[in-house]
C-alpha cells in the first residue's frame, strides 16, 4: 500500500543511507568509512553489528534478506550492499516480502 | 605418549607428506610444507637467542601463519603464548609483560600496534613476521626470511612431557587476564582422548572456528594433526556471514565441527542449511554454554547425518566431561554435561571437599591429566583453585575447583546447575561481570555501575549495564561505549547502558542485580519518577 510513497532509490542514495547508519549506530565517533572499505575484516564491526546492519538494510529498503543472500558477496562493503539492494529491489520491488 | 606437541606435524608429515594439513580461503599447506616452515621458524627462534621454556607470543589474525607459528615455537622448545587477535594493544602488552615473552611473532598488518606494544614490553628482544623500521626498537625478521630457513629437520631440542607447552588467556577485560599454563602432557592427554573418542582419521576435515587463543583451538589444531587430518581455518568474513559459512562447510567437505552453541544457532537460523550438502559432517561438538532445546531440535533436523556431542570444561581443564546426544529422540530438559572423560575423575562436593550425596547440588571438582599446571604468576589463585585432598600414605590428590555447581543425575550423568561466581559466557567468551563494572566505573562521570546478563534469544547472553552518572553534563551512552571499547574486547561490551538515578540494593548493601534486571527489562527505571 505504501509502495508509491517509496520509489526505488538511486545507488548513491542507498550508499549514503547505509554510511549514515554505520556512523550513527555502529562506528566509533571520529571513525569514517568509505564505500569500498572491508566491513567483514572483524576490525570494523563485529558479528552482532553485521546483524544490526542487515536488519537496518532490510527495513530501510523494504527488502527481505533471504538466508541464501546472507553471504560475503552481498555484504563485503557499503558499495557491495548497495548493489545487492538494487538487485533485490529490481527482482521484487520495494515492500515485497515474498521469498 | 610417544609424541608431544613439538613433533606432531613432523610425525604426520613422515606418514603422508602431501596430505593437506591446513586450508584457509582456498590456500593449502601440506603436512610437509607445514613441518618445513615450522622447523624453519624454530631455527630462527633459536638463532635469535631463544632458550627452552622462553615464552613466544603470537599476535596474528587468522591465517596459515598461525599454525606455522604454533608448531615453530613448540619445535623450538618454547612456551607458546597465543594472544587474542582482537586484543587491544594494552591487553597484548599486559599478557606479554606478565609472561615475560622474549619473542613476538606477528604480521605486517599489525606493525603500528606492535610498535606501540614494544615500547612497554622491555623483555621482548626479537620480533618475527614484519620488517623493522625506526619505530620498532628491537631486531625484526620477516616471514620471507623464515621461509628461507625452511627445513625437513626439526631442531635438536629435548622436550619433556612435563615441560610447559602453552599459556592461554581468558577474557580478563580489565587488569590482567588469567594466564593458564598447560604442559605437553596435559595437552596430549586431551588430544589423544579427543582423537580416540571422535575416531579422528586422516581424511577428516576439522574447522578452526574459535579464536586460536582459546582451548577450542587445542582440538582444532593439535587433535587434527594427531590424526593427520585437515584443519579448515574459518576467517572473520566467513564467520560473519552464515550463508558463506555453510558454503565453506560444503565446499571443504567438513566432517567435524567444534564451537560454542551460539555459532551453531546462527548457522541454523541464517545459514541456508537446506540448500547445502553437508553429508560429510559426522560429528558436531559444542561447549561453553547451554544449548537451547528449540535450536538444538532444529539443527538436528537440518544435519541428520551428524552425531552431536556436548563437551564441558573450562580452559583450565580443557575438556573434562562429555555427553553424546542419543542418535534418535530428543533429550528432555537441559542437556547434561555427561560423564567424566577417560582422562578425568569428577567430584561433586562441599567446600571441604566432602562428596555430597548423588542428586544433591555441590561444587564440581575435577582431577585429571588435562588439568592445567596452574595460573602463570599467580600462586595465590593457584592455592584457591588447585586444592589438595588426602589420598593416603601422607600424600595428597590435587583437584581443580571449577567454580561450577553441579549434581549427579540418576543415570550417572552430571548436570550443570550454575556458576558459583559471576563469571558469565557471552557468545562463548568468558566475561567477569565485575570487570565490566570496573571498566564502567573507570569512566570519569560514572559513579555506580552494575552489569547483568539477559538472554539474547539465540542461546547466548547479552550484557546490560546500568550506571549512575554524576556531573552537570552526563555523557551519552554512545560516548560511554566508545570509551569502553578502549579497555574491553568487543564481546565484553554491554549491548545497552541505562542511566538510572540509583541502583537497587539488598539489605546488606549489595547491588540487587535481580531487582535491577526486573526494573530495566520492564522499563521501570527511576528516571522521570
Amino acid at each position: 500500500m505504501a509502495t508509491d510513497a517509496h520509489p526505488t532509490p538511486e545507488t548513491s542514495e542507498i550508499e549514503g543511507r547505509i554510511v549514515e547508519f554505520l556512523h550513527r549506530e555502529l562506528l566509533e565517533p571520529g571513525v569514517t568509512i568509505g564505500r569500498d572499505a572491508d566491513l567483514l575484516s572483524g576490525e570494523v564491526i563485529d558479528s552482532i553489528g553485521i546483524l544490526r546492519l542487515a536488519t537496518f538494510v532490510g527495513e530501510e529498503f523494504r527488502i527481505v534478506i533471504q538466508p541464501a543472500d546472507f553471504v560475503v558477496e552481498n555484504f563485503r562493503s557499503v558499495a557491495v550492499i548497495a548493489g545487492y539492494v538494487v538487485r533485490a529491489l529490481a527482482a521484487h520491488g520495494p515492500g515485497d516480502t515474498r521469498p | 605418549m610417544p609424541v608431544l606437541l613439538n613433533r606432531l606435524v613432523d610425525e604426520a608429515a613422515s606418514r603422508d607428506p602431501g596430505a593437506p594439513a591446513i586450508r584457509c580461503d582456498g590456500d593449502t599447506l601440506t603436512y610437509e610444507q607445514l613441518a618445513r616452515r615450522a622447523n624453519g621458524l624454530a631455527r630462527v627462534l633459536l638463532e635469535t637467542g631463544l632458550s627452552r621454556g622462553d615464552r613466544v607470543a603470537v599476535w596474528l589474525g587468522k591465517g596459515l601463519d598461525v599454525p606455522v607459528s604454533f608448531y615453530g615455537a613448540l619445535a623450538a622448545g618454547a612456551t607458546l603464548v597465543p594472544i587474542d587477535p582482537k586484543s587491544p594493544v594494552d591487553q597484548a602488552v599486559r599478557i606479554m609483560r606478565a609472561t615475560g615473552a622474549t619473542h613476538l611473532i606477528s604480521e605486517p598488518d599489525r606493525r603500528a600496534a606492535v610498535s606501540r606494544a614494544l615500547a612497554d614490553c622491555p623483555d621482548v628482544a626479537q620480533v618475527i613476521g614484519l620488517a623493522g623500521d625506526e619505530a620498532t626498537p628491537v631486531p625484526c625478521v620477516t616471514w620471507e626470511t623464515v621461509l628461507e630457513q625452511a627445513s625437513d629437520r626439526p631442531p635438536d631440542v629435548q622436550v619433556l612431557d612435563l615441560d610447559p607447552a602453552y599459556i592461554l588467556h581468558t577474557s580478563g577485560s580489565t587488569g590482567l587476564p588469567k594466564l593458564i599454563l598447560h604442559t605437553h602432557y596435559g595437552a596430549m592427554s586431551f588430544v589423544d582422548w579427543a582423537a580416540s573418542t571422535y575416531a579422528l582419521r586422516s581424511d577428516d576435515r576439522l574447522t578452526n572456528h574459535s579464536s586460536h587463543h582459546t582451548c577450542f583451538a587445542t582440538f582444532d589444531y593439535y587433535a587434527a594433526a594427531r590424526a593427520g587430518a585437515t584443519t579448515v581455518i574459518l576467517t572473520p568474513a566467513v564467520l560473519m556471514m552464515p550463508g558463506s559459512l555453510s558454503a565453506v562447510l560444503e565446499r571443504e567437505q567438513v566432517s567435524v565441527w567444534y564451537s560454542v552453541p551460539a555459532a551453531l544457532v546462527q548457522l541454523s537460523l541464517r545459514g541456508d542449511l537446506e540448500a547445502r550438502n553437508l553429508r560429510a559432517l559426522r560429528w558436531v561438538l559444542f561447549a561453553g554454554e547451554t544449548f537451547p532445546g528449540k535450536h538444538l531440535r532444529r539443527i538436528r533436523q537440518q544435519l541428520p547425518g551428524a552425531r552431536l556431542s556436548h563437551v564441558y570444561g573450562s580452559t583450565e581443564v580443557n575438556v573434562c566431561t562429555y555427553f553424546h546426544l542419543p542418535e534418535t529422540g530428543d533429550p528432555v530438559g537441559p542437556l547434561p554435561i555427561g560423564k567424566a572423560c577417560a582422562t578425568t575423575r569428577t567430584l561433586v562436593a562441599d567446600a571441604a571437599l566432602h562428596p555430597v550425596p548423588d542428586g544433591e547440588v555441590g561444587e564440581l571438582f575435577v582431577r585429571g591429566s588435562t588439568v592445567m599446571a596452574g595460573y602463570w604468576g599467580d600462586p595465590e589463585r593457584n592455592r584457591e583453585v588447585l586444592v589438595r585432598r588426602p589420598a593416603g600414605g601422607g600424600l595428597d590428590e590435587v583437584y581443580f575447583r571449577t567454580g561450577d555447581r553441579a549434581r549427579v543425575l540418576a543415570d550417572g550423568n552430571l548436570a550443570f546447575v550454575a556458576r558459583a561466581d559471576r563469571q558469565v559466557k557471552v557468545r562463548g567468551h568468558r566475561v567477569e561481570l565485575e570487570e565490566v563494572e570496573a571498566a564502567l566505573l573507570s569512566l570519569a562521570a560514572v559513579e555506580e555501575a552494575a552489569v547483568f546478563t539477559v538472554p539474547d534469544g539465540e542461546g547466548s547472553s547479552a550484557l546490560r549495564a546500568a550506571v549512575v552518572v554524576g556531573g552537570d553534563a552526563p555523557p551519552a551512552v554512545r560516548d560511554m561505549l566508545a570509551d569502553l571499547r578502549r579497555s574491553l574486547p568487543p564481546y565484553a561490551l554491554p549491548s545497552d547502558i541505562a542511566a538510572v538515578n540509583a541502583l537497587p540494593r539488598t539489605p546488606t548493601g549489595k547491588v540487587d542485580v535481580r531487582a535491577l534486571a526486573g526494573q530495566l527489562i520492564e522499563g521501570k527505571t527511576r528516571d522521570g519518577d
